[in-house]
């Protein structure tokens, strides 16, 4: 790849730039509290990353984002959850989880082997590297069987949608459903913190903070490398016509798969991320509105960029907590987001991202330096 | 299981209704309508404020739940769906801003709460329509009883399915709703008015969204997010009965709500649910055009 250093590619590299730049010295101006606060909207980010990848690059519009999310958030949780100290405390001798030891039968035997039916499962999570493990490999398998069911298939457009919406409420369901090991509709709370080489990651310290945005950046600078590979690049081909891609001698399905599977997996690092800085993990994550809503954030940051759904993301979540400090305001807010999601749909189909991109090369080519601005948009679809 | 049988019918059939409002959408103008549910809704608190600012009972909501959702629906086409023909999977995402503005804009009782009116009737109350004494009751046949209600929600139902497919298949309009879910670039060239016919055709799927909201009305509690479900549950249906089928939507309504019915008895609600959204996946991933669609691409 030769570096052609246009006046669009340096404006892109000063966006991100900047942006990488404010994340980093956030520290130095906000205090602990607000910094867990916006740890987790930078989990958001990367989940407007992933949806923007998925939707911007690939054209396909996974409305169960929720479940990798979700996947990965349990992951972490599971293995937490056996940092807590609570059931020591309880008198159990190796640690269970509370609602296990509430659930049980009496006199049942207080270890993971046979506490509960299924409990078993527990047992490889006692190891936390075996957690992280988890939660990289969950979500890529997952995501790796849907996407090679779906695209090897060839469904396309709205029928991705619907599976995906079916299957992310599908295991909501079963999530709920096997309460003696998930603990249903509750979730995982009481969690213990992440220890990493002797030092715990309190969720309102500022090296947890770093973790969640050293881990951003690096989402979005290897996803925003992948897809200028020749990967990614058949990719968007294939998004703008697919059989054309075919014609050509590619394999289509397998640049699809590889792509879903990197957002599924981004998806899950998300969600493990988020129980990392928020300390539980709940069935509400794969709500058909949680997904719904990482699409939002996507479309009004401007899902054919991965920087503006991650800003979109960002954005619409700190506005979100600011308003939500009054209670009538908060309900407002609700139905504000939905005209602003129509209105952005209407008139602003490329997001923030596609007017700040178009004021950007105005202004560049009003101060006379590199090409005017008349050169062909990128298509929305 | 007679009862259970029955039961699921009467599910069904709702499920029926709002499936062939949305299949009509899509099929013929390829509109995935997420505020369906919401036009429920809208059909439900219709027969809510009815009942109490003009006494009507539930039977004489109907034809103005009819009217006003279809009203709405009119009006959404018109405002947002129009500008994104061109843009298929921009509309999903669009009806779903709509519906979440239509979801708050009852919540928040149009915006008066905010200035302090309060508007009976509407908001995040649990509302429950009285339903005519006449449906109170239950007749027994030998040992199966019947539940007046549910029969007329199977008949309201069966009316409603039969008035579409006459719509459809014995009129000028239906003639032209089904040119266009062929290929609308053709039925233009025949001089056919695309736009007026699908701002029709959407008011009238709009409209049966209404009414099944009057009869969720009868036996559930209105709330701003009873919809939300419905439309999740509508989708599956259109799409394992087969887009743009009538035949197909109603016997997938029947399918999947008998289903769901059975198993709940035979394990829980949540069970059965995933049985079904299993089931669907299955379908899409087996046959992605539906099980019973005529129409080869």
């Amino acid at each position: 790849m030769k570096l052609r250093l246009t006046t669009r590619g340096a404006l892109e590299a000063a966006a991100y730039g900047t942006f990488i730049l404010v994340i980093l010295l956030l520290p130095t101006v906000a205090d602990v509290f607000w910094l867990n606060r916006f740890a987790k909207y930078l989990v958001y980010g990367m989940l407007g990353i992933a949806v923007a990848l998925s939707w911007g690059y690939a054209g396909v519009l996974n409305l169960g984002q929720g479940l990798f999310f979700g996947l990965g958030a349990y992951m972490v949780a599971m293995t937490l959850k056996l940092q807590s100290e609570t059931s020591m405390q309880q008198g159990a001798d190796t640690p269970i989880p509370d609602f296990m030891a509430w659930n049980s039968q009496p006199g049942a035997l207080k270890d993971l082997c046979c506490i509960a039916p299924g409990s078993w499962l527990w047992i490889p999570f006692q190891s936390q590297a075996f957690g992280i493990a988890m939660v990289l490999l969950v979500p890529t398998a997952v995501a790796f069987l849907i996407g090679w069911s779906i695209f090897r298939l060839r469904i396309s457009g709205v029928f991705i949608s619907i599976i995906t919406l079916a299957l992310v409420l599908l295991v909501r369901l079963l999530i709920v459903d096997w309460q003696p090991v998930t603990n249903g509709f509750n979730g995982l709370t009481d969690l213990g913190w992440l220890t990493f080489g002797g030092f715990e990651f309190d969720p309102y310290v500022v090296p947890t903070y770093y973790l969640v945005a050293f881990g951003t950046v690096a989402v979005l600078l290897l996803t925003r490398l992948l897809v200028a590979t020749r990967a990614g690049l058949v990719l968007q081909a294939t998004r703008d016509d697919a059989n054309r891609a075919r014609y050509l001698g590619y394999d289509v399905a397998r640049y699809q798969v590889f792509f879903f599977t990197v957002s599924g997996l981004i998806a899950g690092i998300a969600g493990a991320f988020y129980v990392i800085a928020s300390e539980f993990a709940s069935p509400t994550f794969l709500d058909l509105t949680f997904s719904v809503s990482m699409v939002v954030w996507a479309a009004v940051g401007g899902r054919n960029s991965l920087l503006g759904a991650c800003i979109g993301a960002i954005l619409i979540n700190t506005i979100q907590a600011t308003v939500s400090e009054s209670e009538m305001l908060a309900e407002a807010w609700k139905a504000i987001i939905g005209l602003i999601f129509v209105l952005v749909v209407l008139f602003l189909p490329r997001g923030i991202a596609g007017l700040a991109r178009d004021i950007a090369m105005r202004l560049a080519a009003l101060l006379g330096r590199g090409t005017p601005a008349a050169q062909p948009l990128q298509k929305s679809e | 299981m007679a009862d259970t049988l029955f039961i699921g019918l009467s599910l069904a059939s709702i499920l029926l209704l709002v499936a062939l409002g949305l299949s009509i959408i899509f099929g013929s103008m390829g509109v995935i309508n997420m505020a369906h549910g919401e036009l429920a809704m809208i059909g439900a608190y219709t027969a809510v404020l009815s009942g109490i600012y003009l006494h009507l009972n539930l039977i004489a909501a109907i034809p103005l739940a009819f009217l006003v959702t279809a009203g709405v629906g009119w009006l959404i086409e018109r405002l947002v769906i129009r500008h994104l023909y061109k843009r298929i999977m921009d509309t999903l995402l669009a009806t779903w801003g709509i519906a979440l503005l239509l979801q708050q804009a009852i919540r928040l009782q149009f915006g008066a709460t905010f200035f302090g009116v309060n508007i009976p009737g509407l908001g995040t109350g649990l509302q429950n329509v009285s339903l005519p004494a006449f449906f109170q009751q239950s007749w027994k046949i030998g040992d199966f009883v019947i539940q007046p209600y549910r029969s007329f929600i199977i008949l309201v139902t069966i009316a409603l399915a039969v008035a579409t497919w006459a719509l459809l298949y014995k009129t000028r309009w239906g003639i032209q709703v089904r040119a266009i879910m062929r290929n609308p670039e053709m039925a233009a060239a025949c001089g056919i008015d695309v736009r007026k016919v699908s701002s029709m055709t959407f008011a009238y799927g709009s409209g049966l969204a209404g009414v099944a909201g009057v009869l969720l009305a009868g036996f559930k509690t209105v709330s701003p997010e009873m919809g939300a479900t419905l439309v999740v549950d509508g989708f599956m249906v259109v799409v394992v009965g087969g887009v743009g089928s009538l035949v197909g939507t109603a016997a997938a309504a029947g399918i999947l709500g008998e289903i769901n019915g059975i198993v709940s008895l035979v394990s829980n609600d949540i069970l059965a649910r995933a049985v079904v959204l299993a089931l669907v996946i299955g379908v899409i991933m087996w046959k992605p055009t539906g099980l019973f669609n005529f129409k080869g691409r």
